[in-house]
């Protein structure tokens, strides 16, 4: 059974004179337990309103969104959301913002800590925790974003352009601790991005989307383990052609 | 370092040009009493004890206008930002109670409350009740959407969403606004005494004129200077105390 299935979800975005615009129009798509797969497309096509959808922050208009076979109803803890920024709490430590999600329900315990150790490490921040979060760099923070997004172990992480404001070095350095997170915990990825590299340097599957409908669905056998050296083979590069010329659509 | 030499090299010749000016210009004492006659009223009334009860008597009624108007226009600013119900239909009433200058109300407020401290109390605490209500009204209701959405996704309830979103997010704002009540404070205190008090700051300057004693009003006037200074150094560190996570570094 897929994991998080969606069946010809649709959702429109009424403006403030209650004009009706079709933001996701009849979307299909499923992603397998432990796939890591990207969306890909640009700017207004309606990517972040779909990831919303998935996360529960907005509904469908018509269709059906499922994880693990239960239908969505309200955002909950079996969804983990990595924001555009990353919308630290400018007021607490590293420590605090990462345990933020276990905070809102219960006091964090010796146990919780000690998770919230080992996600600095793995995260590469060990050492960082009592830092306020506005002393890091662009690139640290997003590392705290998502491990936040991580704390509660969710079986499923949706990314939204996490990496759009970084730097380029900055940017696959995440990348790759990203798909280690990815390997170490058997989470199912859903990461939404412009950057076609990106999308195929991380995905098992990319979807091109194109105003509200999915236009493409490719696999990418690249084999995993990925290293940055897998970015300028001859194959890599296909697949990127591939899924530009998919996006050329006539306006 | 620099600046603060330049700004007391500016005090020190704006007193000298006083002192110099009231003794060859030959205005009477009415009009422009010298500066050492006003340091020696001053100097008189502080130790002999004159001015002590006047100046507690200020302070207090302008702290206690400044709490009350703050708490009030503080909750106020937290219920009307979570109630757009409630905006709605009490917005137009809290404008039209602001529009109305407030001294203005003083009169009034004597035949309710007598005169005295009570009536000067409810006079500094409308006036620094506004500052914070929209303040706090702005800053709870321009909070970061994606923060707003983090918070759903992490099914946290209205009330925590408040508590630890809106109201530690909106503090700095919220603190500008407290920054203008203090001013204010001391303002609808001393303007209060004016027509409703007996004693306090405001009622020795009434008083002196009455008296044609300008020195006393001139010294009376410092002393107000130096009390709202101090509340206003008072209140920076007070911000700079509760807002001290929020400035520790720069955003990136």
């Amino acid at each position: 059974m897929d994991f998080v299935s969606l069946q010809k979800v649709t959702h429109t975005y009424r403006d403030a004179n209650g004009k009706p615009e079709l933001i996701v129009d009849g979307f299909d798509w499923a992603i397998g337990e432990g796939e890591f797969h990207c969306l890909v497309g640009r700017s207004g096509c309606g990517k972040t309103t779909l990831l919303k959808l998935v996360a529960g922050l907005l509904q469908p208009d018509s269709g059906s969104i499922a994880l693990q076979g239960q239908p969505l109803r309200d955002p909950g803890e079996q969804v983990g959301f990595v924001f555009q920024r990353p919308t630290l709490l400018e007021w607490l430590t590293v420590a605090e913002n990462i345990l933020l999600p276990i905070s809102l329900k219960r006091k964090p315990g010796p146990a919780d800590h000690e998770k919230l150790e080992s996600l600095l490490a793995l995260v590469g921040l060990s050492g960082l925790a009592d830092r306020n979060a506005t002393q890091l760099s662009g690139g640290q923070q997003s590392r705290v974003a998502i491990a936040r997004a991580l704390i509660l172990e969710p079986p499923v992480l949706l990314l939204d352009e996490p990496f759009a404001a970084l730097d380029a070095i900055t940017r696959e350095e995440l990348q790759d601790d990203l798909l280690k997170l990815f390997r170490s915990r058997n989470t199912t990825v859903l990461f939404v991005t412009h950057d076609i590299r990106e999308a195929v340097y991380l995905a098992d599957r990319v979807a091109v989307m194109d105003r509200g409908q999915l236009i493409r669905d490719l696999t990418i056998p690249l084999p995993r383990p990925r290293d940055g050296e897998i970015r300028y083979s001859q194959g890599f590069n296909d697949l990127c052609a591939d899924v530009r010329h998919a996006m050329d659509v006539p306006a | 370092m620099k600046h603060k030499l330049i700004s007391t090299a500016l005090f020190a010749a704006f007193l000298i040009s006083w002192e110099v000016f009231s003794r060859v210009s030959g205005f009477s004492e009415l009009v422009l009493p010298s500066l050492s006659a006003v340091l020696a009223t001053l100097w008189s009334g502080l130790t002999t004890g004159y001015l002590w009860p006047h100046i507690w008597l200020t302070g207090v009624e302008m702290l206690l206008g400044l709490a009350t108007g703050c708490a009030i226009g503080f909750v106020c600013g937290v219920v009307l930002g979570e109630s757009v119900f409630l905006r709605r239909i009490l917005y137009p009433y809290i404008i039209a109670s602001q529009v109305i200058p407030k001294l203005a109300l003083a009169p009034l407020f004597i035949v309710w409350f007598g005169f005295g401290m009570t009536s000067i109390v409810v006079i500094t605490a409308l006036i620094c009740f506004f500052p914070l209500l929209e303040n706090t009204l702005t800053a709870i209701q321009h909070i970061d959407p994606q923060k707003r959405e983090l918070f759903r996704m992490l099914g946290a309830t209205r009330m925590q969403t408040l508590l630890r979103l809106k109201i530690p997010a909106g503090l700095p704002v919220i603190m500008a606004g407290f920054r203008v009540a203090v001013v204010l404070s001391l303002v609808g205190a001393v303007v209060g005494e004016f027509i409703g008090g007996r004693d306090g700051l405001g009622a020795m300057i009434i008083a002196s004129q009455g008296m044609m004693d300008s020195p006393l009003m001139f010294a009376v006037l410092i002393v107000i200077t130096v009390l709202g200074m101090i509340f206003f150094q008072a209140t920076i560190w007070f911000e700079r105390w509760l807002l001290r996570k929020h400035i520790t570094g720069t955003e990136q």
